[in-house]
């Protein structure tokens, strides 16, 4: 009898935790966005007139389909990360889309419509240099490969290999172009660097070698780079050194050396130090490119030639411009160049390609963003009017990985900010107050000045009030009048202001690319850009926020740090996170490079957290620097710490602070980098509170919890990977004194480990290597059933080590990414958000990774509400926060308390952002939405009237007792 | 009034007191209780005034009613101590569970000790006429005191007075840091 009223006890506790988001609540406070990344290759889908698919394949090894008119995802096919899923190149012809992935490793295609995949070939080893489609009388019907010792030929019906050959002598030439303009014979171009170029052409049908030629070039390095075929069968090169373009006939037999033309002849000049850059185009892979390509001579120089027989002639000069583009609809085509206007615009025209005329009425203005990047590469939409002449759109796509749709005169369709696909690091900062609330705060905050000036002043502000009120409810009465759809509430940053209950904040997010965003949390708008130049890829950032915005009038005020990792430089960003705009502050000298960072919770007398920098030679800097500052840090000079991790060297090394701002080491652990290798280190977050102090056992005594603020968590790895010896060690050691508190040692795991580290608790993760397995273990620290100072915690005092518990589970999936959810005041329950790769984020309750949970179940641990031990963790469906919200690649969740304890705001990020709220105790604190306020009041003044009649009746009934 | 209620002291003079409340003074015009006259519907029946039909008792204390007085007065005064078994019996059958039977036995048996606690001085009045006042006085308090300890008693082992240190928890503010740290992976 026990089991069952015990098993029905804990589907009772379970009950409780079974929260999941109902189907009416879809999208109503979560939001996602997908994004590609930067793109390297795009086409317009020209198929047919009506078409609005734009195909673009991208750096993050993605390959999709946007709408043209929108600039939303049709489909999108996410491939691995790194190398082995790289797009090597990618072809369109008409319905089909062939992409090469991985080095050469396998070739796919794909219909374009629905984007499903037509076929799928594993290409022989072998890395990968070109690949061209190749057409038999006007009609493309092979994909021709070139890898480095090999061509082969597919079908592109069906992918299957028609034939594959050897290349001659690829030992020594670097084969590096295929090209075909639908003959007989299909030509491969490869060259002996600084030597000569060789010709093999091969037969269509069969394979065999036609014939194969060798032209003097000692002057080539890369065909890829400075040649391309021109007209019917014509290589072009162009070499910096002399100053002058190559050709040479490919069909030809007997040349043996390219014909030289200079490009002095032709009135022309290179910009110095810049690599000329030739562009052609073949609008239709069976037939020959046309004889007209641009050439660039500088970074703001085009030149449309024209090349007809032998000689070149300039069609048309563009100076200054900036981008240059062909395009093909139909059969005409035509050249789009973009020429800078002024500062912050440019225009782009069109121009026909064999005679280089301007086409009247095809200006588009494009303006450029104020603080964004410059226009890298532009494309042409071309298409055809009903009068049969030539219209266009036009996308630029910018330094920042922007990508702007624009169309005649130049309204922005869209733009898509692919930045946002590799988001490293992120605030949410809260919003300010409306201004009529931040008059009201003024009020108290400024100092006393007499009694009638205060009457006045909260009577001013009363009124202020009141207007603000009346203009409210006009402008819901004129709304009301209009037609719902007119009314729209556009959320911009005037508008901006903090909600009841402060729900809805400002996202700051950096990108890898230096491009920073201010997005409303609530709509997932953009709300402000700001692209920071120069900045190295893979440079280390760190954003931390200075002053929040409950210090009215003072602005607030976000500090990122930029570490160019080559040179070891940093500098500070100090931007207002609410509108983005760069700070006037005067920034701090960093002539030294910075080794780390820390914010101290001491203010300036303006409000300002102080931020220390250090570094390499141990010495801090602190922003903002001034008398003021400087005297508090003296002040409290000797209780400020720091340590730095050293993961090449496996040092771990303790700073105290000096008067003078210099420091001094106290403690340094080195742990054998030949062993192990530090893989991370995490401390607990600043914002984190903790209401309650200890738990409650099943006797109703208190279990104290071991709360070191100044606690770290390493993570290790050991350098051999070998199966039987591999481990992960975890380290807590405290960050002021060194002291190593405890130190566990998974054997036979492996990484790569994600932890969490919050309160008294470590949750990580890692991969069994023995039983072929991920498992989580969490650690929880105790102080004991006595608390040893309850007033204050030193790191210097504390005599006795903590109690240490831990317990291990088996987790049925692999994930991406932990953290674990925040709160106001720390009363609510912790979850954890467990990222996985499948895209799911899965709010697993932290209850469930408690190493107290007990083997047999006692009186006791019942009374504690102790979920019996069982080794695996359960996935249960109603447990994934983002229901079908897939987040692909999610690589980081970034959690936020808000105005209500039982809410807490998750964002994921990766390659799509995922913003959402979760519960981990349920909603305890607001009414459901589905909450039957009808209902209430109607029972309620239902019963005030009951009372009410029953009162009369029962004083009538009284009166009439009396008479009697 | 030999029935086990102690209370029965205190409703006999709280009911006195209802009818002092109700009424500062009333002439009876008719005659006999008009209660009895309307049941018996004789209100034609017409008397001179302050003329009764009844014979007046005889008021005058005797030596007898002495003894029964004093009986009376320990009747009151044993009342809490003679409810304690039941009160046993009670806790007993209503086990320590906290559901809300027992909270409701719980509630009921430390609010008539207390409630009889602060009406002792209208109790003490009805024994004013005992002439082993203050004795009786003391084991009525000591019978009620005992009641409400076993109340007590009962909260206890239902888990219901703060204790332990676990109910103090909650009051615990976190401890101040005393130093102040922050640093991480060189950059």
């Amino acid at each position: 009898m026990s089991w069952l009223k015990y098993g029905f006890a804990v589907f009772l506790y379970l009950l409780q935790y079974t929260d999941a988001v109902f189907e009416d609540q879809v999208g109503k406070f979560d939001w996602r966005q997908q994004y590609v990344g930067n793109v390297r290759f795009a086409f317009f889908d020209t198929h047919s007139q009506a078409s609005k698919k734009l195909l673009v394949a991208t750096e993050k090894n993605i390959f999709a389909s946007l709408n043209s008119r929108t600039g939303e995802l049709f489909w999108r096919h996410v491939d691995k990360t790194g190398p082995e899923g790289n797009i090597d190149t990618l072809l369109v012809h008409g319905q089909d889309a062939v992409v090469v992935v991985g080095n050469g490793r396998v070739m796919r295609c794909w219909e374009t419509n629905i984007g499903g995949l037509n076929w799928e070939v594993v290409l022989d080893t072998g890395s990968f240099q070109a690949a061209a489609f190749v057409g038999v009388q006007d009609f493309v019907k092979y994909v021709a490969v070139v890898k480095k010792s090999a061509i082969s030929f597919h079908y592109l019906s069906n992918g299957h290999q028609k034939w594959v050959e050897n290349l001659p002598d690829s030992d020594t030439v670097q084969y590096q172009t295929v090209y075909s303009d639908g003959q007989e014979e299909v030509l491969v171009l490869g060259v002996v660097p600084n030597s000569h170029i060789v010709v093999v052409a091969y037969n269509i049908e069969d394979g065999e070698i036609m014939k194969q030629i060798s032209v003097e070039a000692p002057w080539m390095s890369s065909l890829e780079e400075s040649c391309v075929v021109v007209g019917a069968g014509i290589l072009l090169c162009v070499d910096p050194i002399t100053v002058s373009l190559y050709t040479l006939p490919l069909y030809s037999d007997q040349r043996t050396e390219m014909n030289q033309i200079l490009l002095q002849s032709l009135d022309l000049d290179v910009a110095p130090g810049f690599q000329p850059v030739l562009t052609a185009t073949q609008p239709n892979p069976a037939r020959a490119p046309l004889t007209s390509f641009f050439l660039q001579l500088g970074p703001e120089h085009h030149l449309l030639l024209q090349l007809k027989d032998g000689i070149i002639t300039t069609l048309r000069d563009f100076k200054p411009s900036r981008l240059a583009a062909f395009a093909t609809s139909g059969e005409k085509t035509v050249a789009g160049v973009m020429t800078p206007k002024n500062e912050t615009a440019c225009s782009i025209n069109l121009f026909t390609v064999d005679t280089g005329r301007r086409l009247l009425d095809t200006t588009v203005i494009y303006h450029l963003e104020p603080n964004g990047g410059k226009p890298s590469k532009l494309y042409i939409q071309a298409f055809l009017k009903k009068d049969d002449s030539v219209g266009y759109r036009a996308m630029v796509q910018t330094e920042d990985f922007a990508l702007t749709f624009l169309q005649q005169p130049g309204r922005v369709v869209w733009s898509r900010e692919e930045a946002l696909a590799e988001v490293v690091t992120m605030e949410m900062v809260d919003l300010p107050l409306t201004g009529t609330q931040a008059e009201l705060e003024g009020e108290f905050g400024k100092k006393a000045d007499g009694l009638l000036a205060m009457v006045l002043k909260r009577l001013s502000s009363q009124l202020i009030l009141l207007q603000a009120w009346i203009a409210h409810l006009w402008k819901l009465f004129y709304d009301a009048r209009k037609p719902r759809n007119q009314v729209k509430n556009e959320i911009t940053i005037e508008t901006l202001s903090r909600d009841e209950f402060n729900l809805q904040k400002m996202m700051v997010m950096v990108t890898a690319s230096g491009k920073l965003f201010g997005i409303d949390s609530r709509s997932g708008s953009i709300l402000w850009k700001h692209y920071l130049e120069n900045i190295q890829p893979n440079s280390a950032f760190k954003l931390m926020v200075q002053r929040t915005t409950a210090h009215f009038p003072h602005p607030p005020q976000c500090t990122l740090l930029v570490k160019d990792k080559e040179t070891g430089l940093a500098s500070l960003h100090v931007f207002n996170p609410i509108f983005g705009k760069k700070s006037q502050i005067s920034l701090p000298a960093l002539p030294r490079p910075i080794l780390q960072s820390l914010l101290l919770p001491l203010m300036d007398q303006d409000y300002g957290k102080i931020l220390l920098l250090i570094d390499d030679q141990y010495k801090v800097t602190a922003f903002p620097s001034n008398k003021n500052v400087l005297q508090q840090l003296q002040e409290s000079a000797s209780s400020i710490y720091f340590y730095l991790v050293d993961s090449s060297q496996g040092r771990l090394s303790g700073f105290r602070l000096r008067k003078d701002l210099s420091t001094e080491l106290i403690w340094e652990v080195v742990i054998p980098a030949e062993v192990q290798k530090i893989v991370e280190v995490k401390g607990k977050r600043p914002n984190e509170h903790v209401h309650s102090q200890g738990r409650v056992m099943g006797d109703r005594s208190v279990l104290y919890k071991y709360l070191n603020p100044n606690l770290l968590a390493v993570v290790t790895e050991s350098t051999d990977t070998h199966q039987e010896r591999s481990f992960v060690g975890i380290f807590l050691i405290d960050g002021v004194t060194g002291r190593i508190i405890h130190e566990a040692v998974q054997r036979k795991a492996r990484g790569p480990v994600h932890f969490v580290h919050s309160e008294n608790w470590v949750v990580y993760e890692y991969w069994n290597i023995k039983a072929r397995r991920v498992e989580f273990s969490v650690l929880e620290l105790f102080e004991g059933m006595e608390l040893y100072n309850s007033t204050a915690f030193s790191s210097l005092d504390r005599p006795h080590p903590p109690q240490v518990l831990q317990q291990s589970y088996i987790f049925p999936s692999p994930i991406s990414t932990l953290e674990a959810t925040l709160t106001e005041k720390g009363i609510t329950s912790r979850h954890l958000l467990v990222g996985l790769p499948s895209g799911g984020i899965l709010s697993l309750p932290k209850m469930y990774l408690d190493p107290r949970r007990p083997e047999v179940i006692t009186e006791q641990s019942r009374e504690e509400n102790l979920i019996p031990y069982a080794p695996e963790l359960p996935i249960r469906t109603e447990w994934f926060v983002n229901y079908n919200q897939t987040v692909s690649r999610v690589r980081g969740i970034y959690t936020a308390p808000s105005g209500l304890e039982s809410t807490c705001l998750v964002v994921a990020y990766g390659l799509d952002i995922y913003q959402t709220r979760v519960y981990p105790s349920k909603q305890f604190d607001v009414l459901k939405d589905d909450y039957d306020y009808v209902l209430i009041s109607s029972v309620l003044l239902g019963l005030f009237f009951a009372t009410m009649i029953s009162k009369r009746l029962a004083e009538v009934k009284l009166l009439n007792r009396a008479w009697r | 009034m030999s029935s086990p209620g102690g209370q029965g002291g205190g409703a006999l003079s709280t009911r006195g007191g209802a009818g002092a409340r109700r009424m500062k003074w009333a002439l009876e015009l008719s005659l006999g209780n008009t209660r009895r006259d309307r049941q018996g519907g004789q209100g034609d029946v017409m008397y001179p005034i302050g003329y009764s039909d009844k014979p007046v008792p005889d008021t005058s204390v005797q030596e007898t009613d002495r003894n029964l007085v004093e009986k009376r007065c320990w009747d009151v005064a044993l009342g809490p101590l003679k409810q304690i078994p039941m009160n046993l019996f009670i806790m007993y059958m209503s086990g320590n569970t906290i559901s809300i039977f027992p909270i409701m036995m719980v509630c009921m048996m430390a609010w008539r000790p207390i409630q009889a606690l602060m009406s002792i001085s209208a109790t003490f009045k009805l024994l004013e006429s005992s002439s082993q006042q203050w004795l009786q006085g003391l084991v009525y308090l000591v019978g009620n005191l005992l009641g409400a300890a076993l109340a007590i008693y009962k909260c206890q082992s239902m888990g219901l007075l703060p204790t332990h240190s676990s109910d103090w928890l909650a009051f615990i503010e976190p401890p101040q840091r005393m130093e102040i740290m922050g640093g991480g992976m060189v950059l």
